[in-house]
């Protein structure tokens, strides 16, 4: 509780043996935007350092750069006080640096042994020891309380077992320094646990922890030594137990971080939306959709709420039109859209803003306005001609209206900051004028300042009569934001909550509903547990 | 500073082709720019249509991968140079559209004369009369144009005649009865026809004689091995396989050898160095040699001629009889033309 | 403000600009380059009838790529368009000699020169739509699809008149069905139909690709197929449609060489794919899908014409040209990738000069 920032100035260039790595005033740019600036941060041995900030203060491009993945502007990397030089990843391999991604890097067409063991094969005389690599992947999957095949493809997993994956990945590497840069941002709350059990182990066996997260109550959790950054600069440095949750916002956003959860009270009017016995078939049996049926009334937030796969994303799949093989009945304002594919129900004002951006959101190879304007291409048109006076202005309008921050609109995608990049997901979305807007995990990866303005974003929204459905992994989130919480559980409703009826216990129990009748599954008492811990 | 560079860069990957480019179109041109026309010494007629030798005659053949077709270019060339004219050689890889491009390129470039081995009876006649209307006369050696009147000579080998001495030597060596195959060219190729024909004139009329398949292998003679390893499976009696060409028929003796049958009589169609070797190893048993050699000299000459006089003085359609090269004679043979000093082969 | 702007702009402004300037037109240098060193070698490289020869040939290969680039840019390849440029001139070739047999009643029409080359380019996209159907209905590769359209399109161009061409297409007064040849061999303002052709259909193309929404899905398609589809955009119609754009563009092409040649080959076209994808390469557009220009692709024909033509006109052997052409290919791409990377270096340390040096004011 000291909030009083220490904005440590970089000094004593004379190596600390309590300071494992170091980088040096790094700078590092990119088309567009400078995303590091002369920063100096310091890696304690065998500690949690966590580093934070918002989307686009240059968080992942520092990991990148001490794991070898990109090469600073300028500046230096020194490892145990020497200067190294880290021109690949593999480099970093070496010298023991290991890094869990923020977007997944693994190979949808193989296995999850095939990936853990990637480019670092169980292979003596050149041929590859199976069996040794599946009963290690196994294990290492148990020590992550997980119950996945190892044979699996890893294209067949949910985002938040391939985040496990991930995790295991460089666990199979024996690192002495691992960067997790978001691990926990497709995980559950039992999942999340696991992970801070294996984190305070491998702390426990000397193994140094680099650790980026946004969810702030986690990182006081678990950290122990804390580094804000913001806009590219260092602005702060302190140890865990010396600040809270509203100095690292002050911090991070050097403003009040009282006014996140905006939400301004409106009418709720007549149905809009309405979704009977909405059903989607497994492949190889049982239902991933089991009859879901709910309304969405005119300005109403609808919160879906659920475990990693409950079903959630397939429901917003279903009602996008993503998913022809769904059965069940949709209409809109009285006009049935069972039939309707994606592009006839984004004309009809149904707009789904997806979970995973990289895959789903953006096309790589196009500009930021390009991206912006390929759902609603339609509307700038005159005859056959696009107009591209009226597609500047619109882009403008909405690079504006969501604090977009680019250097111009004709920049590459690639070279925005994630949260940028979804918030022209979400831009895309709206520049379709859409009726009902379903944001699948819209606040995934994004910082507090980018939170905040969606969340402004969805309360205009429904005070213009919008529906708009919501799903997130974060019980707060949904909370302050819904109008009406829906539970989904094995793909099937478990609970609807209203707005004051909602609490925490009451959505944590009902999501995991469906795997209680399921017999073995892990006891309801470590997912309460875990947000007990998480709070 | 590195743009420049790098820009200049892509620029120098050209040079050294250019300064290839330039090499190899000189090295062709020089010969004839060295020696004195001598076609000046002799008198000139025709004043009011003729001209003086020299100029650019371009020599436009099919691929070159087939010796026939290197060698058909190589004597007509030489011939042009030695006659005071400078030869832009060229291929036309069988393309009807490529040859109406290289037709182009030579009208621009102001040649006095084409000689052309075409791509298609029927397709290259456009390119022809294009040249004609430019005034540039046409010369077409060993295939033929379906139109008269519009190459100023057409001089080819009689593939009728060299079909048939070949047929009747064949029928002789297979003791005029037993299973044969035949091998046919290229379908679209007017020549597999011709020489298909003159085959069945004569062999049709030995009640003998049984054609137990007949079966293209497209001039090719990696598909002549495969055809006939394949005929083999179903006619293990066959005793003779007569094919369209050469590179056919050395496919399918390789095949039979590889088979273990080296009795089987072969016989090719062209008369080709390879044919030769062969022959003098006792594979194949006899070819029809194509008078390449003559029919490119003739079309070297009768351009000259043209350009001088404004007349070949011999009618538009030329065939050449073909020559049956067997053991007794083959070895007398080179490059589709008599080796000189050449004795009796033994 | 003011004096910031001062300080940094003019300098690192225009150099950035000269450095793009210069990068941008690497392909047009070099293609400026290749036609003065060939103007210097020959002579008569220069002269204007020749360049008239020059975009003609050219016109063939820029019409196939024009298609291509669709085709490319959505992530596909389309090898069959050799063979559809052999069948729509076959199709053209029959309709002029034989005419249309109606039922069995025997019954022959001869359709007008217009409808005859309306028919074959119909054809011709049809043949594209059939690949684009086996593409999106039965998710085969573009690559397999297109191959084996390739045989089966060849296959049905000798079928047509079993392996023989269809001489004289000159047509018959009485039947109305003259004047083929003038596509070929006719001129508009002194400059070859051919040329005109592929300057309208490069125009077209341009605009389709920069202002249409047709355009911006093809390169969404090719970009990330999954977000198009999410944006609303249909992708199978998307692929389709440029299928059919290739196929049109091949039967234009097959039309153009039958009345050049007045007869239509059914081998007519043989590995113009790989020339069209040349082209389209050249012109720096990813064969993964997504980037790429028209305007790259022709400046990447013409690379290829002048390269063809400069060295044929100079005499160079058969076996060299191979050589060379398939050099330059190969090593403008490595350049082309060398200056991407040159680029954004560059970029990026001017960027880091202007962003870093005045902060501390700020």
């Amino acid at each position: 509780m000291n909030p009083e920032p220490q904005v440590t100035t970089p000094t004593a260039p004379g190596p600390d043996p309590d300071v494992v790595m170091r980088a040096e005033g790094v700078t590092k740019v990119f088309p567009g935007t400078t995303a590091l600036d002369d920063v100096t941060l310091d890696v304690h041995r065998a500690m949690v350092n966590v580093l934070i900030g918002e989307n686009g203060a240059g968080k992942s491009t520092l990991m990148k750069i001490l794991a070898g993945v990109e090469q600073p502007t300028s500046g230096r990397v020194l490892l145990d006080g020497e200067e190294v030089r880290l021109a690949s990843r593999l480099d970093a391999a070496r010298l023991g640096i290991g890094i869990i991604y923020q977007e997944l890097n693994l190979c949808p067409n193989l296995s999850v042994v095939d990936n853990i063991f990637l480019a670092r094969e169980v292979a003596p005389r050149g041929v590859i020891d199976r069996r040794r690599q599946r009963a290690h992947a196994r294990s290492l999957i148990e020590r992550l309380e997980q119950r996945i095949d190892p044979d699996t493809q890893v294209g067949m997993l949910r985002v938040g077992q391939q985040q496990i994956v991930e995790i295991a990945r460089a666990l199979a590497e024996d690192v002495r320094v691992l960067i997790m840069d978001e691990p926990t941002s497709a995980l559950s709350a039992a999942e999340t646990e696991v992970l801070f059990r294996i984190i305070r182990d491998l702390k426990a066996h000397g193994v140094t922890i680099i650790y980026i997260s946004h969810k702030l109550d986690e990182l006081l959790g678990i950290g122990d030594r804390i580094t804000v950054l913001r806009d590219g600069r260092m602005v702060a440095h302190a140890d865990a137990g010396d600040v809270d949750v509203s100095w690292i916002i002050g911090q991070m956003v050097g403003r009040d971080p009282s006014a996140l959860f905006t939400r301004t009270d409106h009418p709720i009017g007549e149905i809009r939306l309405r979704v009977r016995d909405v059903t989607l078939p497994r492949v190889g049996g049982g239902f991933l959709l089991d009859h879901v049926s709910f309304d969405l009334h005119a300005g109403e937030i609808l919160g879906i709420y659920g475990l990693m796969g409950a079903g959630r994303t397939e429901l917003l799949e279903c009602l996008a039109g993503v998913r022809p093989e769904s059965t069940g009945e949709v209409r809109l304002d009285g006009l049935r859209l069972d039939e309707a594919d994606v592009a006839d129900r984004i004309e009809a004002g149904i707009v789904l803003v997806p979970e995973d951006r990289q895959s789903d959101g953006l096309v790589p190879t196009l500009s930021v306005a390009h991206n912006m304007l390929l759902a609603s291409l339609k509307r700038y048109l005159r005859r056959f001609w696009l107009v591209p006076e009226w597609e500047r202005q619109a882009v403008e309008r909405y690079i504006g209206d969501l604090s977009i921050r680019v250097s111009s609109a004709d920049q590459p995608i690639s070279s925005l900051s994630g949260g940028n990049q979804q918030k022209v997901v979400v831009a895309k979305g709206l520049m379709t004028a859409p009726r009902i807007l379903l944001l699948d995990e819209p606040t995934r990866g994004i910082d507090v300042g980018a939170k905040s303005e969606i969340f402004q974003i969805m309360s205009r929204l429904a005070e213009g009569g919008y529906g708009i459905v919501f799903v997130s992994s974060e019980l707060k989130e949904v909370m302050a934001m819904s109008d009406r919480v829906l539970v989904l559980s094995k793909g099937a409703i478990a609970a609807q909550f209203e707005r004051d009826q909602v609490t925490e216990e009451h959505l944590v129990a009902a999501s995991a509903a469906g795997y209680l009748r399921a017999a073995a599954a892990p006891a309801p008492g470590s997912a309460l547990a875990a947000v007990g811990v998480a709070r | 500073m590195i743009d420049r560079r790098t820009a200049g860069l892509k620029g120098l990957i050209l040079i050294p082709a250019l300064a290839l480019a330039a090499c190899q179109g000189t090295s062709q041109a020089s010969p004839s720019a060295a020696t004195q026309p001598p076609a000046t010494s002799e008198p000139t007629a025709a004043p009011s249509s003729g001209g003086e030798a020299g100029g650019l005659v371009c020599v436009i053949v099919p691929p070159v991968e087939n010796p026939f077709f290197g060698a058909m270019q190589q004597i007509a060339a030489d011939k042009a140079e030695e006659l005071g004219y400078t030869t832009l050689r060229l291929v036309h890889d069988d393309d009807a559209n490529k040859q109406l491009e290289l037709f182009e390129n030579c009208i621009s470039q102001q040649a006095k004369a084409i000689i052309l081995d075409n791509a298609g009876a029927d397709a290259s006649v456009a390119a022809v009369q294009k040249a004609k209307e430019a005034g540039i006369p046409s010369f077409l050696v060993d295939r033929e144009i379906t139109q008269e009147g519009v190459a100023a000579a057409q001089i080819v080998s009689n593939n009728f005649q060299g079909a048939t001495i070949l047929a009747e030597r064949f029928v002789e060596l297979m003791g005029e009865e037993g299973e044969y195959i035949e091998l046919t060219g290229k379908d679209t190729d007017t020549n597999a026809h011709v020489r298909s024909d003159g085959y069945h004139d004569v062999i049709d009329k030995i009640p003998g004689m049984t054609m137990v398949a007949q079966q293209t292998a497209n001039w090719s003679q990696p598909e002549g091995f495969s055809v006939m390893e394949s005929l083999l499976q179903a006619h293990p009696n066959v005793k003779g396989v007569i094919a369209g060409n050469d590179t056919m028929a050395l496919g399918a003796q390789a095949a039979l050898i590889a088979a273990g049958k080296t009795d089987v009589i072969v016989v090719g169609f062209d008369g080709s160095d390879d044919a030769i070797q062969s022959i003098g190893k006792g594979e194949l048993k006899a070819t029809s040699l194509q008078p390449v050699a003559e029919m490119a000299i003739q079309a070297a000459i009768q351009a000259d001629l043209f350009i001088r006089t404004g007349s070949t003085g011999k009618p538009e359609k030329q065939s050449i009889d073909m020559v049956l090269l067997t053991p007794d004679n083959a070895c007398q043979y080179e490059q589709f033309a008599p080796k000189e000093g050449a004795g009796s082969c033994s | 403000m003011t004096a910031r702007a001062q300080a940094i702009r003019p300098r690192g402004l225009t150099r950035t600009e000269v450095a793009q300037v210069l990068l941008r037109g690497t392909a047009l240098i070099a293609l400026a380059v290749m036609v003065v060193v060939f103007g210097a070698l020959s002579p008569t490289f220069l002269q204007l009838t020749n360049l008239e020869i020059l975009a003609k040939q050219t016109a063939i290969n820029a019409i196939l790529a024009i298609g291509m680039t669709f085709v490319i840019l959505t992530g596909g390849i389309d090898l069959s368009v050799g063979s559809i440029v052999g069948l729509t001139a076959m199709i053209a070739g029959l309709l002029i000699n034989e005419g249309l047999q109606i039922g069995a009643l025997g019954v022959i029409v001869y359709p007008h020169t217009w409808m005859v080359m309306v028919i074959a380019l119909v054809a011709g996209a049809l043949v594209g739509a059939i690949n684009g159907l086996i593409i999106t209905r039965f998710s085969v590769a573009p690559f397999i699809a297109t191959l084996g359209m390739l045989y089966v399109a060849r296959g049905a161009a000798g079928l047509l008149n079993n392996g023989n061409t269809f001489p004289n297409l000159v047509g018959r007064p009485e039947l109305g069905n003259t004047g083929f040849a003038e596509l070929g061999a006719g001129e508009l303002l002194g400059v070859s139909w051919a040329i005109w052709i592929m300057g309208a259909l490069a125009l077209v193309a341009w605009f389709v690709t920069s202002l249409t929404p047709f355009g911006r899905a093809v390169y969404a398609v090719g970009g990330n197929q999954r977000s198009a589809e999410l944006s609303g955009i249909r992708v199978d119609r998307t692929k389709l449609v440029v299928y059919m754009i290739s196929g049109l563009c091949a039967a234009t092409v097959g039309l153009i060489i039958a009345s050049q040649l007045v007869a239509a080959h059914p081998a007519t076209g043989e590995f113009f794919e790989l020339n069209a994808i040349a082209a389209v390469v050249l012109g720096g557009t990813s064969l993964s899908g997504g980037r790429g220009t028209i305007v790259g692709t022709m400046i990447g024909a013409f690379v290829i014409g002048v390269l063809t033509v400069g060295l044929n006109q100079l005499g160079v052997s058969s076996f060299w040209q191979l050589i060379v052409k398939g050099s330059v290919i190969v090593l403008a791409l490595v350049l082309d990738q060398l200056q991407v990377r040159v680029q954004r270096r560059i970029a990026l340390q001017q960027q880091a000069h202007a962003d870093v040096a005045p902060a501390p004011a700020g």
